[in-house]
């Protein structure tokens, strides 16, 4: 009985060392201007801010990944973007599950308080953040998405509130 | 079991100061928990 509570003891000391190392640098990197790979960022200070009318989205299809933070709170996280008719969309998944719920606070946060800051190449772009919940766009936009990413996205998951869609409009 | 508590205490100081100062070891740790991230996605 002895040697188990120690083994148990001994495992729990050993997982320490990098559940350390992950918090330590997920703490770290909310200070930093933006986020890095997987953990979030702190607000997106640096880069040229575009002010005037929308450029043409199209480049972002061949952009993987953009910076993306919300003004409530002002964290920043790595997202994937896709552009559709000249507008440009963010999405997360797994919303369908408590899980996913707890693990993506940003949906639920843009819900509440849409106002966002994108940066992409560099320049910072001010969005409002517009759920989408139904509508024909999802047909051509899941289709862009399903083009350019791995994804299983389709209208349906959308419909049914396991993808969470947004339009990045233009903050007015 | 002593030496052993003290070494895991060592280890997970030394640990927090490395990802915090060294350069470099916070973006490995990241790399590293992106990887098993992926891995327990799919």
């Amino acid at each position: 009985m002895k040697i188990i509570k120690r083994t148990i003891i001994v495992v729990f000391c050993l997982l320490l060392i990098p559940v350390a190392a992950i918090a330590t640098a997920g703490a770290k990197q909310r200070f930093e201007d933006g986020p890095n790979r997987v953990f979030s960022g702190g607000p997106l200070v640096t880069g040229e801010l575009h002010l005037g009318p929308d450029p043409d989205w199209s480049f972002v299809s061949d952009i993987p990944t953009i910076e993306m933070q919300l003004l409530d709170p002002a964290q920043s996280r790595r997202i994937w973007i896709a552009e559709y008719e000249n507008k440009i969309y963010v999405w997360s998944g797994y919303m369908g599950n408590p899980i996913g719920r707890l693990w993506k606070q940003w949906p639920i946060q843009a819900e509440r308080d849409g106002r966002a800051v994108i940066r992409i190449n560099g320049i910072r772009y001010e969005r409002q953040l517009k759920r989408l919940r139904t509508g024909d766009v999802l047909d051509g936009l899941t289709a862009a998405i399903t083009a350019k990413y791995p994804s299983a996205t389709t209208r349906a998951a959308v419909e049914a509130g396991d993808v969470w869609v947004f339009e990045a409009a233009p903050r007015s | 079991m002593k030496n052993f508590n003290i070494f895991t205490a060592v280890a997970v100081v030394a640990t927090i100061l490395a990802v915090l100062f060294i350069p470099g070891v916070d973006d490995y740790v990241e790399r590293t928990f992106q990887v098993y991230l992926g891995r327990a996605a799919r």
